[in-house]
């Protein structure tokens, strides 16, 4: 088995980013039921959301400054360039968005929840913008990975196919 | 008081109002980095890659904002409710312009 540096932190950013948006949806239905007993898991899970976009943000900040050139060059060249020039850039930058969210998140999960109306919906809302960003710049990593096999599969790649 | 009428907290609408203004610079500064070369050069010679400095003025700018506002209260001002929305729409707006004009550009 030969799995490399660069093959964990590949994998590690999007396990990650996975990780977020699943505790991101824990946090909604934590607000959706927010109850003084609950508010202490509430604003722990906001923080593991806010740590979890943290990792993704350095690994896949690695990954895309030194070891992705080389398969930007392989998608361009290959028959879904678009996968780069439309997805990757989608992603690398909507990806801020969903950073700016996750470090909003454990503030606003300091209120009390349970007090406020306003407060509950301002949590459900964020940690489903989060969530749900996330799951789209999860699919266009998808498609970035399906255009450098494509691209590779059309320059004969052995075994590719 | 009911749970109608209680607020979120000072941070909470301070740094929510830094939220919707940092989500749309970074789609601001995204498309004018891509148009103007000379800053996309700019930002790549501050920490090596102009993504990385794209990041760190996104997360720079929603912390000071934040801090501002929460020193000043400006965000009190305005209803919850309201700042609630204007993040969606940031949002929406930021997301909807990067796919935009990386159709387009």
């Amino acid at each position: 088995m030969n799995i490399t540096g660069s093959d964990l932190i590949l994998l590690g950013h999007a396990g990650m980013g996975m990780l977020g948006s699943l505790l991101a949806a824990w946090v909604f239905f934590e607000a959706l039921h927010a109850r003084k007993e609950n508010a202490v898991r509430t604003r722990n899970v906001a923080l593991a959301v806010a740590a979890s976009m943290a990792a993704v943000w350095i690994l896949g900040g690695y990954w895309y400054v030194h070891l992705y050139p080389g398969d930007r060059a392989v998608i361009l060249k290959g028959p879904w360039p678009f996968a780069h020039s439309i997805f990757m850039e989608v992603k690398e930058h909507l990806f801020f968005v969903t950073l700016i969210l996750s470090f909003y998140l454990p503030i606003a999960a300091r209120d009390r929840l349970y007090a406020s109306a306003a407060a509950r919906r301002l949590v459900m809302c964020v940690a489903l913008l989060i969530a749900l960003s996330a799951w789209a710049i999860e699919g266009a990593g998808g498609v970035i990975e399906h255009g450098a096999k494509l691209a590779l599969i059309q320059a004969g790649a052995k075994g590719a196919r | 008081m009911n749970s109608a009428t209680i607020k979120p907290g000072r941070a909470s609408t301070a740094f929510l109002l830094a939220a919707a203004i940092a989500i749309l610079f970074n789609t601001a500064l995204a498309c004018v980095k891509e148009s103007y070369p000379p800053l996309n050069k700019a930002m790549a010679s501050l920490t090596g890659h102009h993504w990385t400095t794209h990041g760190l003025a996104d997360i720079a700018l929603f912390a000071v904002l934040g801090l501002v506002f929460w020193k000043t209260g400006a965000a009190e001002k305005i209803d919850a409710n309201r700042l609630t929305s204007l993040l969606i729409a940031s949002v929406v707006i930021a997301g909807g312009g990067l796919v935009a004009f990386y159709l387009l550009f």
